[in-house]
């Protein structure tokens, strides 16, 4: 645990909890007691099972709802701040690409209320478009681009206000195998390049383990960090590793942190 | 064989024609059946052939006009106002929808009562109406508006209510201001929904026109209609009108949908794609971004 506990950092979380009000009117803790300090330019996952809390936790660091215990700092601001000055990207789940836009222009919404000229917005989706390698559909509308290449359009959008930090929510949960590696290899190339500090939210072991230089485990009911366990393999990542006897050590050493039962 | 009638049956202009001649036939069909009652058959059901030859006799059944020119420059008068009532209602309807998604507390207090008025039958609400504007072009228009303010209403409501949770987070991460939510998403989003809830008012607004009309005598479609029924003129005007005010309201709907084609990004442009298929330039510059995509972006594309 040492290291996240500390106070410096770029995303720094202390002791925090939430707890919501379900139907019947009883209390239920989503996550309580959660402390963690992310370096920049770290590459982070939160992993856990459904209902650990994990995509909970993410929302409050992107201030789309308040934690009710702890304090939470990102960039030294609160989480308020830090959105109100387009300090993170968010990358959801599914797409969420407007259809009545070409891709260029859903690169481009964002931008249009940072108030920078139609030129410079233009410029800038066209570059970041080309980064995710869908310069040649920059004037297709949604519905004609595959799953994979709409989540695409979704990354290039987030790094499109060049924003400091990456919050992601099973960005790549949806897509298939064969898509999500090299979605995979893409992301940690434009992190490499970008050198931006990424959360990222997976169920996934072997994504969590394959991305990440840190992985924080979180356990359920009520959702808590188990387990933070350092990923040590080299980088730049390549497909091989995956097959590498360290990669299945580590991917057992993560499944067996998990507490209450083993994540299957 | 089987392939060609495969073929026909998926083709548009094949199975608009097979329904046509259908309706055709039911409809000679009915009508011989009806004639051979010897019951005023035209008031009932008139062979095809009586109705055009009415449309386009230069016989005079009214004041010196010919039976289609009574019907156009009756419905001039009915349709002119319902079009005038149909637009101010769905500005109307618009505006409410946008007002009820703005504040919850004004959809609380106004959705129920909205209802309403939908409920009142147009015969019933239609004289009062006359009564309080004392004129019968300013009562088609208001019942015209009435009837359409209804659907635009409630499908632009739905339409607002149709952006997903996923797109408001998405909007505050971008700490975008409530302006922008309405004019870059809730707006756009809506567009569909309002063009279904015009579709639905259209030929509600015609027909509302035409049934004011039948209150007072002033030359509208309806009092033509309610005098041919009464053998003040000829029947076959009264059929005219019929078919006239039919293909009025299913041409309102077409027209409708043909400006929501105009207004839906992408729309135009890929017809313009399409319409130039074969002509030089289009065929060569399809073909030429084909092997680009290929060339240029051979693993990423996914």
């Amino acid at each position: 645990m040492e290291g996240l506990t500390s106070t410096s950092g770029e995303i720094v979380a202390r002791e925090i909890g939430v707890t919501f009000q379900d139907n019947a009117g009883r209390d239920v803790q989503a996550i309580t007691n959660i402390n963690m300090a992310i370096k920049k330019g770290e590459f982070i996952s939160l992993l856990g099972p459904s209902g650990c809390g994990k995509t909970t936790l993410l929302r409050c660091v992107a201030d789309l709802q308040e934690p009710t215990e702890g304090e939470l700092w990102v960039e030294g601001m609160t989480p308020k701040e830090a959105r109100l000055q387009h300090k993170f990207g968010f990358v959801f789940q599914q797409p969420v690409l407007f259809d009545w836009r070409t891709v260029k222009k859903n690169v481009e919404l964002p931008l249009e209320m940072m108030y920078q000229t139609k030129k410079q917005r233009g410029d800038r989706a066209e570059k970041m478009l080309e980064l995710v390698g869908l310069s040649a559909f920059k004037d297709h509308y949604p519905r004609q681009l595959s799953g994979g290449m709409q989540q695409r359009v979704n990354i290039a959008r987030a790094f499109g206000i060049k924003p400091d930090i990456l919050l992601m929510d099973e960005p790549f949960s949806a897509l298939d195998e064969f898509t999500k590696e090299k979605l995979h290899e893409d992301l940690l190339r434009i992190w490499r390049k970008t050198n931006k500090t990424v959360l990222f939210v997976t169920h996934n072991i072997q994504e969590a383990v394959f991305l990440s230089d840190r992985i924080c485990v979180l356990s359920p009911h009520p959702g808590r960090l188990s387990a933070i366990v350092d990923v040590d393999l080299p980088r730049p990542r390549t497909l091989e590793m995956k097959e590498s006897e360290h990669f299945n050590e580590l991917v057992k050493i993560v499944k067996n942190s998990f507490e209450g039962g083993s994540f299957s | 064989m089987k392939s060609t009638l495969q073929w026909l049956a998926r083709q548009t202009w094949f199975q608009v024609l097979f329904w046509t001649l259908v309706l055709i036939g039911a409809w000679e069909a009915g009508a011989t059946l009806v004639e051979m009652t010897k019951r005023m058959p035209a008031n009932i059901m008139p062979h095809l052939y009586q109705i055009l030859q009415a449309a386009f006799s230069g016989q005079e059944v009214s004041g010196g006009m010919t039976a289609t020119q009574v019907v156009l420059k009756a419905s001039a008068a009915t349709l002119g106002r319902a079009f005038l009532g149909f637009l101010l209602g769905a500005l109307a309807g618009y505006m409410l929808a946008f007002l009820m998604k703005l504040s919850g507390v004004i959809e609380k207090m106004i959705f129920p009562y909205l209802m309403l008025i939908q409920l009142i039958p147009v015969l019933g609400l239609a004289p009062i109406i006359l009564a309080i504007t004392g004129n019968i072009n300013s009562s088609r228009l208001v019942i015209a508006a009435i009837l359409s303010f209804y659907p635009v209403a409630t499908n632009t409501l739905a339409g607002f209510k149709s952006v997903e949770k996923d797109k408001y987070d998405l909007m505050a991460t971008y700490a975008a201001k409530k302006r922008n939510m309405f004019l870059k998403v809730l707006i756009p989003q809506s567009i569909p929904y309002f063009f279904t809830g015009l579709k639905v008012a259209a030929p509600m607004a015609v027909t509302a026109s035409i049934l004011v009309d039948t209150l007072q005598g002033d030359g509208g479609l309806g009092c033509i209609l309610s005098q041919a029924l009464k053998h003040a003129m000829s029947i076959y005007v009264f059929w005219l009108i019929v078919f006239f005010s039919a293909f009025v309201g299913i041409f309102s709907s077409i027209l409708i949908h043909w400006v929501e084609l105009l207004v839906t990004p992408g729309v135009v442009v890929n017809l313009l794609r399409k319409l130039s298929i074969g002509k030089e330039a289009g065929a060569y510059g399809r073909k030429n971004e084909k092997v680009q995509k290929k060339k240029k972006y051979p693993s990423s594309v996914v």
